[in-house]
């Protein structure tokens, strides 16, 4: 199996160089055959990587320890779903999963838009460019077909802490995310280079921009659900170079994803668009490298790796090619409208991308910080989470204003009649907020600051619910079925509102740390420990084997102000292969209103035990904000009735002579 | 009557030299030397009482950890030479001998006081050795 797994990756890298050179060839020779050749390439692409990827698969269902890959990421105790998930643990294999997703996704795309006879030649040899990198990064680097010599009798075993449901589902789709914006770069590519420059690249695209920003979201809330049930510190965010690579894109991404609704309504932002899609691209490409190879942290390591070269060869031509090309093409890429007025709903999104953008470049300053200062200065210097904090609170808190402004305000020009009537409520309600805050609790200004643009996102965004739900009723409709029908009517402005919705509380939820609070306790047996409202009782430890590891478990009664209200396990386990990592897993308890959660930092030989306790206060609407993140995205990305008659209409009147 | 692309500018150059500010304060009041054990060593005079971040694999057989009280002592290595590192908190999961650390704090010259501890997160785990 092995052999036909590497027979096939071999394959797939010769055959993706001919999707790069036919359809290019194809153009400059005018034999449309060529082109045609290259679409049967990308499904070749996709047939071979699917034989490699099943061949691992199976190797590694099929406890194939003679496979050097299979015997350093899963063992014979492992279960199904972590042995499926070793897929993706290593790198080689991560590395067959990019160049599968991208595979898929290009025979997609070539699929759906067959008809787009001059964008597609280019956008098939932009997509198969792209696999002939990885697929020879999996020929020549790092493949994981390598045989061992000695095969042992059972494997290392995946990493106890990459066993978590969160891990399971966090790196596929992290890299779904990342892969999918291949999809609208090499449309904008295929944009310049067939000087095609209307918005038709966008539109043919939105969706993917849409999946692939949902995924890139879904990934990093993964990413922080994970960390934070299962690294066991307490928190779900440290400005880690990892953690930080996969939000600079989402930054750059939900830039893109405003301003090309400035370009679909209004035509302007057209420069603009295509530099935040060849940024977004450059950065899903960089968050790829850095999860792979860990430069930033432990920057020595940098020299030693033999793929960090090669990734900045291939970032440094993918942005001189794109920009390049787009330095080429600005002269036929003025825009034919301007601003009209600054308090106007374009300049709103201008300044949301500004601010974005913004974020992306402090994140990628803080990461690369000490690079940087090698570079200038000569000394490695790192800055820590406080320059982020610093930078990224006041950020987050004028994106979350503006978030509540857009809603309000007019396309073109606003006036001040409509800014009156719209103010208001919204208005009163932050106020309001700020007020009770102050009055009842802790004082805390960027706290308070954060709930009160909260409620007043909430109401402006609620208020153009009902405004646009009055209109209809005003036509004889319920409430209820015009509010309905006003959704269905227009799934991207209603969605996206409901998007706002979500991050509000994921904002709600962070400005809720500022409340958070935490004590440590050594207890011997019947000790209590409080906090806040609750009362901790330590009433033993004990400990049992599993099938996979030796778990030790305290045990905790709570009481809520003298009542009981349960029993908490923080534990710490040792799972077989790995006994000198000791697995923390922390005990949570969590309400609407917080969270209380317990580490078991350490147990004495005698019985005593250290604990962390930590109130995580409205970690729920965290949760919950990402869940309305996913169905407004939904909502978003479902076709709108009559949206296909419209396209055509509109493709029928450009065609028109 | 300024014209709107004044306006916009404007706006911009502030946002800008807000966020600059915002920067270099930010930076300012985190910034860190970033050393392995052998620069902290050879050149530990120069950058005594300042904050540090250094980074270094936790020696095998050097890990002291009083479960109860939380004290970690370890030694932190470059391959050749030693830095012997004090630590008192909840110590992350990754850590375990071999693996690669970072820890901020202070130097006085014989022992390192850090008071944060990092050791490398899970997705780079490449090949386990032994």
């Amino acid at each position: 199996m092995g052999e036909i797994g590497s027979l096939a990756i071999t394959f797939a890298f010769v055959v993706s160089i001919y999707g790069l050179l036919a359809p290019l060839l194809g153009i400059a020779l005018r034999r449309q055959d060529l082109v045609a050749s290259a679409r049967g390439a990308v499904f070749a692409s996709l047939f071979l990587l699917s034989v490699a990827s099943v061949a691992l698969l199976s190797a590694l269902l099929g406890r194939d320890f003679g496979n050097s890959y299979v015997a350093s990421y899963s063992s014979a105790g492992l279960g199904f779903w972590y042995t499926v998930s070793a897929f993706w643990a290593g790198q080689a294999g991560s590395l067959l999963f990019w160049a599968l997703l991208l595979a898929a996704f290009g025979s997609a795309v070539v699929w759906q838009h067959s008809g787009r006879r001059e964008l597609l030649p280019y956008v098939i040899a932009t997509l198969m460019g792209t696999l002939a990198f990885f697929t020879m990064l999996l020929v020549f680097i790092s493949g994981p077909f390598e045989r061992l010599a000695f095969p042992p009798a059972d494997g290392a075993g995946l990493n106890p802490l990459l066993q978590n449901p969160g891990m399971f589902f966090h790196p596929p789709t992290q890299y779904i995310g990342y892969v999918a914006f291949t999809i609208p770069f090499a449309f904008a590519i295929a944009a310049m280079a067939s000087r095609k420059l209307d918005d038709e690249w966008l539109r043919a695209t939105r969706r993917w921009t849409l999946a692939a920003w949902l995924f890139l979201s879904l990934g990093v809330l993964f990413g922080m659900q994970w960390a934070y049930v299962e690294l066991g510190w307490g928190g779900y965010w440290a400005w880690d170079p990892v953690e930080n690579a996969s939000l600079m894109p989402w930054l750059t991404a939900t830039a893109f994803l405003h301003s090309a609704m400035i370009q679909e309504k209004r035509d302007m932002l057209k420069v603009w668009n295509l530099v935040l899609i060849i940024l977004t691209f450059l950065l899903s490409i960089f968050g790829t490298f850095l999860t792979r190879s860990g430069v930033l942290s432990s920057v020595h390591s940098f020299a030693l790796s033999s793929m960090g070269p090669l990734f900045f060869a291939f970032m440094g031509i993918i942005a001189v090619l794109s920009l390049g090309l787009l330095i080429v093409r600005l002269p036929s890429l003025r825009s034919t409208a301007e601003l009209d007025s600054i308090v106007s709903r374009e300049s709103s999104f201008l300044f949301n991308n500004l601010i974005l953008v913004g974020a992306a470049f402090s994140v990628f300053l803080g990461t690369t910080f000490p690079l940087l200062s090698e570079a200038f200065r000569g000394v490695k210097i790192s800055v820590g989470p406080p320059f982020f904090n610093q930078v990224n609170v006041p950020i987050g808190l004028s994106l979350l204003l503006l978030m509540g402004l857009c809603p309000l305000l007019a396309w073109r020009k606003a006036s001040s009649a409509n800014l009156k009537r719209n103010f208001l409520l919204p208005a009163a309600a932050a106020v309001l907020t700020a007020a009770a805050l102050v009055l009842f609790g802790p004082k805390q200004p960027i706290a308070i600051a954060a709930f009160a643009l909260s409620a007043f996102v909430t109401v402006a965004i609620g208020g153009d619910f009902h405004r646009g739900a009055m209109v209809r009723r005003s036509h004889g409709e319920a409430y209820p079925v015009a509010l309905a029908r006003m959704v269905a009517r227009n799934h991207r402005r209603y969605g996206g509102y409901v998007v706002h919705i979500g991050i509000i509380l994921l904002f709600a939820g962070m400005a809720g740390a500022a409340f958070s609070t935490q004590r440590e306790a050594v207890l011997r047996r019947g000790e209590t420990v409080s906090i806040n409202q609750y009362t901790l009782r330590y009433e033993g430890a004990s400990t049992y084997p599993t099938s996979t590891s030796l778990v030790t478990a305290a045990t905790l009664s709570v009481f809520n102000s003298n009542k009981p209200i349960g029993v908490m396990n923080p534990q710490r386990n040792i799972h077989r292969g790995h006994e000198d990592q000791p697995m923390t897993e922390v005990a949570i308890r969590s309400t609407i209103w917080e969270d209380l959660y317990v580490i078991l930092a350490g147990l004495g030989e005698d019985g005593t035990a250290n604990f962390r306790v930590i109130i995580n206060p409205l970690m729920m609407w965290m949760w919950a904000g990402g869940i309305l993140l996913v169905a407004g995205t939904m909502i978003a990305f479902w076709p709108e009735r009559g949206e296909s008659l419209r396209n055509r209409a509109r493709y029928l009147v450009e065609g028109a002579p | 009557m300024i014209g709107v692309r004044k306006k916009i500018f404007i706006a911009v150059v502030v946002m800008v030299a807000v966020g600059g500010y915002l920067a270099y304060s930010g930076a300012r009041s985190s910034m860190a030397y970033y050393l392995t054990v052998g620069e902290l060593l050879d050149g530990s005079a120069a950058v005594q009482d300042s904050d540090l971040r250094v980074s270094g694999k936790v020696a095998v057989g050097s890990v002291r950890w009083d479960q109860v009280s939380g004290l970690l002592q370890f030694d932190a290595t470059d391959g050749s030479r030693a830095l012997r590192v004090v630590y008192r908190g909840v110590v992350p999961d990754t850590f375990k001998p071999g693996a690669d650390v970072v820890v901020e704090g202070r130097f006085d010259g014989t022992t390192f006081t850090a008071v944060r501890l990092f050791a490398k997160c899970p997705s780079k785990f490449e090949v386990k050795d032994g």
